[in-house]
């Protein structure tokens, strides 16, 4: 399925004149580009590299598809390091000057190979004058040269007539396309039914986040283990050259940096894409992600309203029932791993997402924006607020069951509370979270009892909500009693009382009448006796303790009542 | 063979679990299950329960009875292959977390029916085979114990009898893609019970469509 779909995004892509590359050809950053005169002397070295945060990133060049690289010696086609192209290795490299040579013999072969006579083609001979010339000194004086040797950075071809690279012409392009390996098809590939020539060996996947950055891969069998029926490589999966070349050829594309149809979910680099082309891959983006400085109030609701809207279905662009495509992916090893999968249409996806904010809103102060982003949640659930503590599954998790509509995982409420209790700290992110996971797993299994609502509701009778309720109103009287305090009962006691909150409340219900003593406005005094007594009404005794769904509604009734203080306040001073 | 083929009546068996991964192959490392129970994984459901050398089971048809749903899971596998001529590997030293996508709560019904096979006896008939198998079935027996795609995912099973009420599928309509039929195994290199597969041995595919929750095997073409 995930094959499927993604050859056919390429060949909608390549029909399309979309940016893609060709069959035999790929995307490549080259730094830096030799220029030559006709008559292959050297003119100058270009520098195409332009500044992206800190790095100095090259431009991007259609390219002969590169030769997969182990630790034999196998050149590209016109591009190459400077160990190819001019037999120059890293100078960090103890490799013998023999390696390097051979390297550079292979380079001039495979260029043999395909055009048996340079002299036909006046760029495949300029490059052939210089390269066999063996008059480099010009070009190793230059300026660049040694940080590129060191690095040992990209090299590509340039005419100086040209504005394109060598291989980028269309004569040359005109002549790869010719020679095709003419292999019959010898299996069956499993993507497209066909009879084609089975790949060994995978083009490796670049951009999945925390993987290697030369690329790892997602169909391939690097142990003996993993093989199976005396099958090598890739003949445990035959999956034919066309097959191969568009499946990563797309997803390298969906992944690469800047790329509009690629979210970081947690650890899961997740791309998504449609069946045909639709508004909805521009979009998905921008619901997920964190909305734009400019434009704080991100109005998801009438973004995905239009899309779940029956009457749209009579624009093209917007037809509900195009089949809608995510893929969260994670690197294990040298390995992808698919984290999630999901296969459905645009009116579906829109229809869980907004489902999805609906469960999550939650009443919050007046600087805080109205939807939260997908990795703002993930990450009140970690260690330090820092993205590497999100636990590993929990995003993907997390993603799948918004996009299918299923109750969210029990581990995130875990996860929220053991945060909450570790930290003190009844944040919006967090307690939206814990909402929406409680409210979410109810409305799935029917359950007929009431769950949390957007902001305090007086009638909840739950005893998990009603003593967070008390421990917020608690909290105010001492916070009240001893203006400034530094550390409040909340510091103290949080977790006590929400795990096992006899053991705490009935501590805290006499340090309350402490506080109260201390108040010297008496009216205020009793207002907030009443406060507490409104609360407490109908609770016999504290529970000896309460289970982590109660935990979850002692964090939502807390924050609801705390919200609730702040916005009294707010009212007084008007 | 000689005479007609002697086939065996549709047998309706309902297969259940709590976990699943009938493996893609393509990403049979860190395993993506196929999105229903492939060909060959109902036919290994089947053989559990009776395989004998004289009968050879053909699948018909496979409803999907619960709605197709994910999960993923890490867990350890083992990155080594034993050679068969050491005494054993010690399997701490060779532990891989892999990650899975696995499916959850399946529940399936297989039709299928069985043929003889040119090893069948004089004394080996259709009837019998049938009897057998409804027999073993209802008791629960089985030779190993069946399993939804991998060993370690379980299955429970039940015979549908005839005069049983139909078991109603989920109602869903999509095409599944290519799909693993079977493994076509070349015997030409067997040396006496031992089968030791060779490049010739090749897996075949077929275009799985699911209609209204059912996947017919009836009239499909497999390709190899």
């Amino acid at each position: 399925m995930i094959l499927q779909a993604l050859t056919s995004y390429y060949n909608r892509t390549a029909q399309g004149g979309g940016d893609i590359a060709a069959p035999g050809f790929q995307k490549q950053q080259i730094p830096f580009l030799i220029v030559l005169t006709r008559e292959g002397r050297f003119l100058d070295l270009q520098d195409t590299r332009s500044p992206e945060g800190k790095k100095k990133v090259g431009r991007t060049f259609i390219v002969p598809k590169a030769i997969k690289k182990t630790s034999g010696i196998a050149a590209n086609l016109f591009w190459d390091t400077p160990a190819y192209v001019l037999g120059r290795p890293k100078p960090d490299q103890n490799d013998a000057p023999e390696k390097a040579e051979k390297q550079r013999r292979a380079f001039l072969d495979r260029m043999k190979e395909i055009f048996p006579n340079p002299n036909a083609n006046v760029a495949v001979s300029a490059i052939f004058g210089f390269l066999e010339g063996n008059d480099f000194q010009t070009l190793l004086n230059h300026p660049s040269w040694k940080e590129i040797e060191e690095k040992g950075l990209v090299l590509g071809f340039k005419l100086d007539t040209d504005n394109c690279l060598v291989c980028e012409r269309q004569d040359i392009v005109n002549a790869l396309a010719g020679t095709k390996p003419s292999t019959k098809g010898n299996g069956i590939c499993l993507v497209d039914g066909e009879v084609d020539v089975p790949v060994r060996l995978h083009t490796a996947i670049k951009g999945v986040w925390g993987a290697q950055t030369s690329g790892a891969n997602i169909v391939s069998f690097n142990l003996k283990a993993f093989t199976s029926f005396n099958k090598k490589q890739g003949l445990n999966a035959p999956v034919g050259q066309r097959a191969e070349f568009a499946y990563t050829t797309a997803l390298n594309n969906l992944l690469q940096k800047g790329s509009r149809q690629r979210l970081q979910v947690g650890d899961a680099s997740t791309v998504f894409w449609a069946e045909k082309k639709h508004v909805m891959e521009d979009v998905f983006a921008d619901i997920f992600g964190e909305p734009v400085k400019d434009n704080p109030v991100q109005d998801y609701k009438s973004l995905v309203a239009v899309f779940r809207a029956p009457e749209t279905g009579s624009r093209p662009e917007l037809e509900p029932n195009t089949r809608f495509f995510v893929l969260g992916l994670a690197p294990n090893a040298a390995r992808i791993a698919v984290r999630f999968w999901y296969d459905g249409t645009v009116k579906e996806v829109a229809a869980h997402i907004y489902q999805h904010f609906e469960d999550c809103s939650i009443v919050h102060g007046p600087n805080q924006p109205e939807t939260l982003s997908l990795f703002r949640m993930l990450v009140s659930t970690a260690l330090q607020g820092k993205s590497e503590n999100i636990q590993p599954n929990l995003a993907g998790d997390f993603m799948r069951s918004i996009l299918a509509g299923t109750p969210y995982p029990q581990t995130l409420l875990a996860a929220a509370i053991r945060r909450l209790r570790a930290e003190h700290e009844v944040t919006y992110p967090r307690v939206a979270l814990i909402k929406a996971v409680l409210v979410r797993e109810s409305k799935y299994y029917n359950k007929d009892h009431r769950e949390v609502d957007m902001a305090l509701d007086k009638t909840n009778g739950n005893i998990g909500y009603r003593l967070g309720r008390l421990f917020a109103a608690l909290e105010k009287i001492q916070e009240e009693a001893n203006p400034g305090i530094n550390a409040t009962i909340r510091d103290r006691f949080y977790g006590a009382a929400s795990s096992t909150p006899v053991a705490a409340f009935s501590r805290l219900m006499k340090l309350k009448n402490h506080h109260i003593s201390k108040l010297d406005n008496r009216g205020r005094a009793v207002n907030l006796e009443r406060v507490v007594g409104e609360i407490v009404d109908g609770i016999d005794e504290f529970p000896t303790y309460l289970s982590l769904g109660d935990q979850g509604r002692f964090a939502v009734g807390y924050y609801h009542q705390r919200q609730e203080f702040f916005t009294k306040k707010d009212e007084q001073q008007l | 063979m000689d005479g007609p083929v002697r086939k065996s009546k549709t047998i309706l068996l309902k297969v259940w679990g709590d976990y699943a991964c009938f493996t893609r192959p393509e990403m049979k490392v860190e395993r993506v299950s196929y999105d229903v129970m492939t060909p060959s994984a109902a036919r290994g459901l089947l053989e559990a329960i009776l395989w004998k050398p004289a009968i050879q089971w053909h699948v018909e048809q496979i409803d999907v009875l619960k709605p197709i749903r994910w999960e993923s899971v890490r867990r350890n596998e083992v990155g080594a292959q034993m050679s068969s001529r050491t005494n054993g590997l010690f399997i701490e030293d060779q532990r891989q977390q892999r990650a899975g996508l696995f499916l959850r709560e399946v529940a399936y019904a297989i039709h299928a029916h069985f043929t003889m096979t040119d090893r069948a006896g004089p004394e080996d008939n259709v009837i019998k085979f049938e009897e057998m198998f409804v027999r073993r079935a209802e008791k629960g027996q089985c030779f190993h114990r069946p399993y939804l795609g991998c060993r370690e995912f379980s299955a429970h099973f039940k015979l549908v009898l005839p005069d049983e009420q139909a078991l109603e599928p989920m109602s869903e309509t999509r095409e599944l893609g290519w799909m693993l039929f079977d493994m076509i195994h070349d015997n030409k290199a067997d040396r006496g019970h031992v089968h030791s597969c060779t490049e010739w041995c090749r897996p075949s595919f077929f275009k799985a469509v699911m209609e209204n929750g059912r996947i017919n095997l009836r009239d499909i073409e497999v390709r190899s």
